[in-house]
């Protein structure tokens, strides 16, 4: 068995003062809410703000989905909402396109249209708590566009929203794939970042390693992949969109991949924070760098066999996600290699976190494993680890250059490869994988939940009925605007027109393939349907 | 006379972006010295057998991240519709087990859930992929 970390460091038996040559408390790691920010950027940690407890919601129906989202409120989760989406609107056409009536509803909401999301929010307050909408890029804008249409409806002022909605194009690289091309990803998410900026809305936008970790990275990995997309990112919006990096400082959402080797973790996250802090001030010239961490237990470590023992795999990673000190947390359930949770599983979650949060202790201090000359040494080793990593995609280019180069590509593939075969050696154990096995006829049964291909052709039929109930003169005009500016330069921002258009109900599938054909590809991602609209 | 490599499709289906697992299992059976055709993601029933036609391929190996099932029957039966009944599909991802029981039922020769190694999948494909003699001149 390998004594290692997932980037290959070999663990001593013990640590002591001479692992931390040169240690200073000020440079490396200041009181919590000081430079470099190791420790945290809350002089009172959780006592000044509790993380927010979450599950990440969404499946079959937005009615369906809006009963989950008012069970887990009943649960205790009403400091943020989380909800994602499902493969039909992340690949950007309506769930009555012919490969949408497959899929809608499975795996995630199905919110093709704004009719979706005001379903999916009745009776839910839109301020109060934080909304989190996760999906692919491609349908950030109509995301964002959502929430701003349906505040406008319930005469909410929009800056009083507080979330995330948009994610980065990074993310089509690590699993979370839709079909749009990489530079109108860029550009629709650079929109939509900018007007919410420009407008003082409190959107974050998602630049997240999590993805890239539950595709098979390493540590040191994911997080100078998350420097490099941080600089990419905040780098343009300075200098291609004119905006000042104090304001870009307010846009970034990480979403960490924790783990279960505990002290690897939290030294993950705390050199993230350093890590930020210092290329903050060299890159950017200032001092606002305080990055909203967020973690996510990993999906990735939920085992198919025996599934219960994941509830402790599960209580391990939250642990090390609030010892770390995070902003919000939701876990993967203990069924998550077999389906989305049951109520079951997702209450078991959440009174994970709950458990963490009011009988551990672990919530009342802030940073408590500074100074241990473990997770010191390990936080300077992943950082010193990461930087190689990140120096390369520099010198690169970038993070866009190193990506059009397959570099980025290429070490993700040798890493999940690396990883496959050191369980398959058993160089790494995993309980009841790898070890300590049981026949499959002694494993426990869970209550599964469950989509059906019927389901999915419900939402299709009652959204092709749908469509033809809708103001047909103003989705056309809306439109049509849209087409317009959608031929302008890139830097011409396309957020108002998509607001408009949402607002009398275009779906993502229309509002994203009229963009499509401005930019002169095909209107359907798939060439399988026309466009609908007579454009001129 | 060199024996021929066994030739295998590897593929996503429908709009599941979850592509580790095809990707890992695809550098296995390279390795492994198998020829690997990888589809890669948004693949339709049609795509995949039509390519499994045209690829003359032993054996289709589909990745499956939980509820794409009604699609991984689509491709058993227009496979089989085409008049190819000797190239198996199996289909590897985190697929419930009464599902399993069900896609076996259905014609799915076997199922690799999480946890499979690399030689199991291996021996398997060796053992049930369609026999070399059999193939297309």
């Amino acid at each position: 068995m390998k004594r290692q970390t997932d980037y290959g460091y070999e663990i001593k038996n013990v640590y002591t003062p001479a692992d931390i040559p040169n240690f200073s408390y000020e440079q490396d790691l200041g009181d919590p809410g000081v430079f470099p920010y190791t420790r945290g950027y809350y002089p009172q940690g959780y006592r000044s703000r509790m993380w927010t407890q979450r599950m990440t919601a969404g499946l079959g129906t937005s009615h369906e989905a809006n009963q989950v989202l008012k069970k887990y409120r009943d649960m205790g989760q009403t400091g943020g909402m989380c909800v994602i989406s499902d493969r039909v609107f992340s690949s950007c056409i309506d769930p009555d396109h012919p490969l949408g009536e497959k899929e809608a509803g499975i795996l995630g909401w199905p919110g093709s249209s704004l009719l979706e999301f005001e379903e999916l929010m009745e009776d839910i307050p839109l301020t109060g708590q934080s909304i989190t909408l996760l999906g692919s890029c491609a349908p950030s804008p109509l995301r964002l566009a959502y929430v701003v249409a349906l505040a406008g409806k319930r005469g909410i002022d929009i800056s009083q929203v507080h979330g995330s909605v948009m994610e980065s194009p990074f993310e089509n690289y690590f699993g979370q794939t839709d079909v749009s091309p990489f530079d109108q990803n860029l550009k629709l998410f650079l929109d939509a970042c900018e007007y919410v900026l420009r407008n003082k809305i409190r959107m974050r936008a998602c630049i997240i390693s999590q993805h890239f970790q539950e595709s098979g990275g390493n540590n040191a990995q994911a997080i100078a992949i998350e420097m490099s997309m941080l600089k990419e990112i905040c780098g343009r919006l300075v200098n291609e969109r004119g905006l000042d990096f104090d304001d870009v400082s307010n846009l970034p959402y990480e979403l960490v991949s924790v783990g279960t080797r505990f002290f690897e973790e939290v030294a993950k996250i705390r050199a993230l924070r350093r890590m930020w802090a210092r290329l903050v001030r060299e890159e950017f010239k200032s001092d606002k760098c305080h990055l909203l961490i967020t973690v996510h237990t990993s999906g990735r470590t939920m085992t198919y066999q025996q599934p219960l023992n994941n509830i402790a795999r599960c209580a391990i990673q939250t642990l090390a996600g609030v010892v770390s000190g995070c902003s919000a947390l939701d876990n993967a359930t203990f069924d998550n290699a077999h389906s989305e949770p049951s109520n079951l599983a997702a209450r078991m979650s959440l009174n994970t976190q709950h458990i963490v949060a009011y009988e551990s202790g672990a919530a009342d201090v802030v940073d408590p494993l500074a100074g241990s000359y473990f997770v010191e040494s390990l936080t300077n080793k992943i950082e010193e680890e990461a930087y190689k990593i990140y120096n390369e995609i520099q010198s690169q280019g970038g993070m866009i250059a190193a990506l059009k180069k397959g570099y980025i590509q290429e070490m993700l593939s040798n890493e999940a490869s690396k990883r496959f075969r050191e369980i398959d050696a058993k160089e790494r154990l995993v309980v009841g994988v790898n070890h300590l096995i049981i026949p499959p006829e002694e494993d426990f049964q869970i209550p599964i939940k469950e989509v059906h291909a019927n389901d999915s052709r419900a939402i299709a039929e009652r959204m092709a009925a749908w469509k033809q109930t809708r103001d047909q003169g103003a989705l056309t005009a809306a439109i049509r605007t849209l087409y317009g500016g959608a031929k302008k330069d890139d830097r011409f921002n396309l957020m108002p027109s998509i607001i408009d258009a949402v607002s009398v109900y275009a779906t993502v599938g229309e509002v994203i393939g009229v963009i499509r054909k401005a930019r002169g590809i095909s209107y359907d991602p798939f060439n399988i349907i026309e466009c609908p609209f007579e454009l001129v | 006379m060199s024996e021929q490599k066994i030739k295998v499709i590897i593929t996503m289906v429908g709009l599941d972006g979850h592509t580790t697992g095809a990707e890992v299992i695809s550098r296995v059976l390279r390795d492994a010295g198998m020829e690997v055709v990888y589809l890669g993601v948004n693949q339709t029933p049609g795509m995949i057998v039509n390519a499994a036609i045209q690829e003359d391929v032993d054996i289709i190996g589909i990745s499956a991240h939980a509820s794409n099932y009604s699609l991984i029957e689509d491709v058993i039966s227009l496979l089989r519709g085409s008049g190819v009944h000797d190239v198996p599909i199996v289909v590897g991802g985190n697929v419930p087990r009464h599902t399993i029981t069900d896609l076996k039922a259905k014609g799915i020769a076997e199922v690799f859930a999480p946890g499979a190694t690399g030689d199991e999948i291996i021996n398997y494909i060796r053992a049930n992929a369609r026999a070399q003699n059999e193939r297309a001149a």
